[in-house]
């Protein structure tokens, strides 16, 4: 409470003071001259029985009652010219805050450890990031089948890579079993078998239809098994009626003395480097706009006429409104604008860069020193000199230090972006997660990390140097 | 050299800063400006080179009409007045040696001055200038790495650059202690010696007793006094300062 009380005078009789306050909370101090304490008592009783009614927990309202009894107390105090102690109320108040807030916040310890068996399906593949793989050579085929048997079925025998592969019969309902044979294989070797949909799905055909079938080929390299037509074949078919060919795929594989970049390690790379370069183009892109608002956003340049102050607060009101404004949620505007992808990332995080800098910007010009202007003014230098010699020296650093500070900021952003669609490694990060592949989650937070923290040393060691 | 005549600056929010104030200063003298902080000092001194455009008089610099200089004849008759500042006005965090440069801008090509680009001959008057103040080992320093006292010899420094007939010293040891105010202002005395004038703004007396050749005096931005230092007398320091007024010395160390 910065504003001074008026010192109390002990004038206003204790009753009257009392029975106010006990009709009115706040009105007693009133009456004993104490204006400012008795509309913050009024006020706060005001939220404390407001709350309590909302949250319709009847121990709350033991809260605005403290108060109330408090304030009846504290104005016959008043009255008499004494300022009581205010520990009491704000103590209720703060107990019934603390409260509410637990219940609100639906704080719930023991859901820490009652999900243990979720926590280790995300935890168990989270350490062994997807990042590298080894190097494999494989030896693959397929033949056709047709699901639900039409009128001409293709020719269910097929060779490829010298591996010919047969099925009978040709075509079959789900859940048929179906004699698979091949010959050509690797021999002595596990071959993997998997149903392939007529969009390229690829579905396990081992135990309940969720594991995945190996079988391994003989010592001439031939293979023969009995498999069944996966009960999820149809899922995705338009119409389930319609004869479509499928494939059965074996492939048999050798891992390498050698690693290399997984799929998802590939992702990761590519995100990480759209990531980078979304931060780059909307930090630079964002400085660059940001400086002629800073020039009308600085007061002192613009103090000068009416005409011009309003455009200073008009510009100043502008950046703040867009500064308070999430990047977030100015992107998922972008993406219906412009479509998924970095693009509409870009625009959120240069227009949220424009707002950041602008106004750190115009607190640099504010509080540039006018001295050395005045200073080369003097040496006869011309207006240009003036601003290469006395202005740019002394805004160029704080400049540059606050626009590397924002590139900083830009690249944490830009890793979440993704999230609503505004590209960079948060793009895949969010369908990794949505798959529950967290192998590849993990390994994009390890390199979100590296990425992260290598820009915040970089950025505060130059910035160390600048200022 | 210069003249300066009825001289009056009412300032937009309409506090009257000169009132009417008429003086001469001739070729080669030390004369010094006293008075009260707001007593209109430091305006007078920045209507000279225009910092400030003075409402009403004129000021002529050796028959050059400075108050009615367009701007491009101003830049010229600014080139040859130097100015020290009570504040130094270097830029902090630009080297020494590019603060000194600076006074040079008046004369140099201005596209190359753009390009921060300097002759030799530029660099070396700068070299020269800095040693001459005694801190040449300093000219690649940043400016703010320097003393109070070091600074305003850069500030010194840079007004040699301008190669100037006269140097407008606007308080330039108010901030500074009693035994730096007399070392700057020994090389402000030996630079009027070898034929600058000099006119000067002070705070201490006894500076003034000790460096003056004569003395103006301002009240209100009324001129109150003007005659040689001696003549500055307990009445006519009660007169200038006002009844309150206590003096105060500066030091009492008399240096040779």
């Amino acid at each position: 409470m910065a504003t001074k009380a008026p010192s109390p005078q002990a004038d206003r009789s204790p009753i009257v003071a009392g029975l106010l306050s006990l009709i009115l909370p706040g009105l007693g101090q009133v009456y004993g001259r104490q204006q400012y304490r008795g509309g913050v008592i009024f006020i706060s009783e005001l939220l404390a029985v407001l709350t309590a009614v909302w949250y319709k927990v009847p121990a709350w309202y033991a809260a605005p009652a403290i108060i109330w009894i408090w304030n009846v107390w504290d104005a016959v105090g008043a009255a008499r010219g004494r300022l009581r102690s205010t520990l009491l109320p704000i103590a209720a108040a703060l107990i019934m805050g603390y409260g509410i807030g637990w219940q609100i916040t639906n704080i719930d310890l023991p859901a820490l450890t009652r999900n243990s068996h979720r926590a280790a399906m995300i935890l168990a593949p989270m350490l062994r990031p997807d990042f590298l793989s080894q190097v494999e050579v494989t030896n693959t085929a397929w033949a056709p089948v047709e699901v639900p048997c039409g009128p001409n079925p293709p020719a269910s025998t097929n060779t490829i890579n010298g591996i010919t592969v047969t099925i009978s019969p040709n075509c079959g309902k789900l859940n048929d079993a179906l004699t698979l044979q091949a010959s050509g294989l690797w021999p002595n070797t596990e071959t993997l078998i998997q149903w392939s949909t007529p969009i390229g799905d690829r579905l396990p055909l081992g135990k309940g239809f969720i594991t995945a079938l190996y079988v391994p080929a003989d010592a001439q390299g031939n293979l023969n098994v009995v498999i069944h037509v996966s009960p999820n074949a149809l899922t995705a078919a338009p119409d389930p009626t319609l004869p479509l060919e499928h494939r059965v795929y074996l492939t048999q594989s050798h891992p390498q003395a050698a690693m290399q970049l997984s799929k998802n390690g590939a992702y990761v790379v590519d995100g990480i480097i759209q990531t980078l370069f979304l931060a780059f183009m909307s930090t630079t892109l964002g400085a660059l706009l940001a400086v002629p608002f800073s020039f009308l956003a600085a007061r002192n340049l613009m103090g000068g006429n009416p005409l011009t102050l309003s455009v200073y607060f008009i510009v100043r009101t502008i950046l703040n409104i867009l500064r308070s404004i999430e990047p977030l949620i100015i992107a998922i505007i972008f993406v219906v604008i412009v479509g998924l992808g970095p693009f509409a990332g870009m625009i959120a995080i240069t227009l949220h860069t424009i707002a950041a800098l602008g106004k750190l910007y115009s607190e640099v010009i504010e509080g540039i020193d006018p001295g050395p202007l005045e200073a080369i003014r003097a040496t006869g230098g011309n207006w240009l000199q003036m601003v290469r010699y006395a202005v740019i020296p002394q805004i160029v650093p704080p400049f540059a230090s606050f626009t590397l500070f924002r590139w900083d900021i830009n690249v944490r952003t830009s890793t979440i972006i993704g999230f609503v669609g505004g590209g960079g490694i948060g793009f895949y990060l969010y369908q990794w997660i949505i798959k529950g592949d967290f192998r590849a989650v993990s390994s994009s937070f390890i390199a979100i990390a590296i990425i992260v923290i290598i820009l915040d040393y970089v950025s505060a060691r130059v910035r160390s140097r600048l200022v | 050299m210069l003249k300066v005549e009825h001289l009056t600056k009412v300032y937009p929010n309409g506090t009257v800063a000169l009132k009417d104030v008429s003086f001469t200063v001739n070729d080669g003298e030390f004369l010094v400006i006293i008075g009260l902080s707001g007593s209109g000092k430091s305006t007078l001194l920045r209507c000279i080179n225009r910092l400030i455009d003075p409402t009403e008089g004129r000021i002529l610099l050796d028959d050059a009409d400075v108050t009615k200089a367009s701007s491009g004849d101003l830049r010229q008759l600014r080139r040859h007045i130097g100015m020290v500042f009570q504040q130094f006005n270097l830029v902090k965090r630009s080297s020494v040696m590019t603060n000194v440069l600076s006074g040079r801008l008046g004369y140099v090509n201005p596209f190359l001055s753009l390009a921060g680009i300097w002759s030799r001959a530029d660099r070396d008057r700068a070299l020269k200038a800095l040693d001459r103040v005694g801190i040449k080992d300093k000219a690649y320093e940043r400016a703010d790495a320097l003393s109070g006292g070091q600074q305003q010899r850069v500030g010194i420094a840079r007004t040699l650059m301008q190669e100037p007939r006269l140097i407008l010293a606007d308080e330039p040891v108010a901030s500074l202690d009693p035994v730096l105010s007399h070392s700057i202002l020994q090389y402000l005395e030996q630079l009027n010696k070898e034929g600058i004038t000099v006119l000067c703004s002070l705070h201490f007396l006894d500076l003034v007793h000790r460096y003056a050749t004569r003395v103006i005096a301002l009240k209100d931005g009324v001129k109150v006094f003007e005659g040689l230092p001696k003549e500055i007398n307990r009445a006519k320091f009660k007169e200038i300062y006002g009844e309150e007024a206590q003096e105060v010395r500066a030091t009492t160390v008399e240096e040779g």
